[in-house]
């Protein structure tokens, strides 16, 4: 059996960020040390958002027109105006909001091509992975609608091209379109039905975070403060030094064809501007397909894991194995009638990486790997010991 | 070093620092220096560190990834933390602790290690002799 330890495809890579991280080790310590929680730093963003956004959705009206307010006209735009402009620090919750999206798609990025280049995707990880492309596309979904929901002349123009877009699609187009638009066309039921995805798709983040972290014994979720302080600031620095502004408020008579684009979230749009809708629709589901399908098809022939097998009649039913397996791939059911003892370790192989902390963990030979048994390991020790004394 | 009849046994993740092996498990970087590899460091029992002692080792260098970083998510907090006497199972109390070294170094720290391992046997040189079991 030959172990995929040096020779993956992207062994370079993995290279290159080990040396990278063992530099940030030096300066910041490994238990500071940000690549160390690149999971968790999406994640932390992830609460940012929530938290401006509840302070923004407290002053945001979801409506094109004044529907209700005849005297000063009173809309999104207006809202999102008056939140910036007159609102005691509204300006800077804006800023956090944007940056904090910005600064989670840049992490997400981060993280998935860590884990892509340290080779730590695939098998018994899949549905990390795959859970893991779901959420980054509701990630980006969501911070579009954030992008129409300011109605200026780019989220006009964004709101067209994605109706468009969506109405291209053969059969379920123009219904797609439809629910986008809360009707046939643009008018205030829009706005709320945009709000209504941005913030419910944000919550159903948290149902995609609880499957990617299903499989995963003591999920990385949260970095240390100092880290958290550091993440903060970067956002800060950003909403200080780059203040946001809306463009000139949409006018639903007007044809608006350029915008300035924000690269973390709308280079969809830059692509969908280029080519016919057709093709763009290809490009994204092949990519998205071809990222999907990364852990089957970067190494097609994987060595089969050799999961851990319990010794029967060693187990204590102790749970130590149960406690410290990374993947939850130990499950403890009750002991067979006759046995000394209440519970039995048995191993869930779908879940096994292979990597023997279950054996490690185990003070009575229990559990072995079997193709490296901890009766072999001493062994070898003796051997070794003996072969020179 | 000074007593060449002595073996330092090194149980190490085979993805932490690249270690060169010969055939016989000796490391020709380092005199004296036998290297078991694993497929993580967590695998490591306290029971293999102390069979090794037990059997005549001079020193047992345990060796993993960077605390932080473990392929396999916690292996090597989890060896640390064993040796450390924090998670069970634990050393047993007789264990003459000044015979371990534990590094978390990454693939690419070689010259670290064998610097360390060096020094290490240098000092477990000065040590007064293991008592007879």
């Amino acid at each position: 059996m030959q172990k995929i330890v040096d020779n993956h495809p992207l062994k370079a890579f993995n290279s290159l960020t080990l040396m990278l991280e063992n530099i940030t080790n030096k300066v910041m310590t490994s238990k500071y040390n940000p690549f160390y929680y690149h999971g968790a730093l999406p994640q932390y963003y992830l609460w940012v958002l929530y938290l401006s956004g509840l302070l923004l959705f407290a002053y945001y009206i979801p409506t094109i027109d004044n529907a209700y307010f005849s005297k000063n006209l009173v809309n999104a735009w207006t809202s999102v105006d008056y939140i910036t402009k007159s609102l005691p620090f509204g300006g800077v919750i804006r800023g956090i909001h944007r940056y904090a999206g910005d600064a989670m798609v840049i992490t997400i990025f981060l993280h998935a091509i860590r884990v892509w280049f340290t080779d730590r995707y695939r098998q018994y990880r899949w549905l990390q992975w795959v859970s893991g492309i779901i959420l980054a596309i509701f990630v980006l979904f969501i911070g579009q609608t954030g992008y129409y929901l300011v109605w200026d002349e780019r989220s006009l123009l964004l709101t067209r091209m994605t109706a468009g877009a969506f109405e291209a699609i053969p059969f379920i187009g123009s219904g797609l379109k439809t629910w986008f638009l809360n009707g046939d066309q643009i008018t205030n039921l829009t706005l709320s039905n945009f709000l209504f995805i941005h913030i419910g798709l944000s919550f159903f983040l948290l149902f995609g975070l609880w499957v990617h972290y299903l499989r995963m014994t003591r999920p990385v979720m949260t970095p240390p403060p100092a880290v958290n302080y550091i993440l903060t600031a970067f956002v800060l620095i950003c909403v200080f030094l780059f203040p946001i502004n809306s463009g000139q408020m949409a006018d639903l008579n007007t044809q608006p064809n350029a915008f300035e684009i924000d690269w973390f979230f709308l280079f969809p749009y830059a692509l969908l501007s280029q080519m016919p809708v057709g093709a763009y629709w290809a490009v994204m589901v092949l990519g998205t397909v071809a990222i999907t399908a990364l852990p089957w098809i970067m190494i097609p022939k994987q060595p089969a894991i050799e999961t851990a097998e319990v010794v029967l009649n060693k187990c204590t039913g102790c749970s130590l194995c149960y406690k410290d397996c990374p993947y939850q791939a130990i499950e403890m059911v009750p002991a067979p009638a006759g046995s000394r003892f209440k519970l039995l370790a048995t191993v869930k192989d779908f879940r096994c990486s292979g990597c023997g902390v279950c054996v490690g963990a185990c003070a009575f030979d229990a559990i072995d790997l079997p193709d490296l048994p901890d009766a072999e390991v001493n062994a070898k020790i003796k051997a070794l010991l003996e072969a020179k004394g | 070093m000074s007593d060449a009849q002595k073996t330092v046994i090194t149980l190490i993740c085979e993805r932490a620092v690249e270690v060169n092996v010969d055939g016989g498990g000796a490391c020709p970087d380092v005199p004296g220096m036998k290297v078991i590899k694993f497929p993580c460091s967590g695998m490591i029992q306290p029971l293999m560190i102390e069979a090794a002692l037990k059997n005549g080792a001079e020193g047992v260098v345990v060796c993993g990834c960077q605390i932080g970083d473990c392929y396999y998510r916690e292996g090597n907090r989890m060896i640390r933390e064993r040796l450390l006497g924090d998670r069970p199972p634990t050393m047993k109390k007789g264990t003459d602790r000044r015979r371990i070294l534990a590094l978390w170094l990454a693939r690419p720290q070689k010259d670290r290690f064998i610097s360390e391992s060096k020094e290490f046997i240098a000092k477990l040189g000065s040590l007064p002799a293991p008592e007879a079991k």
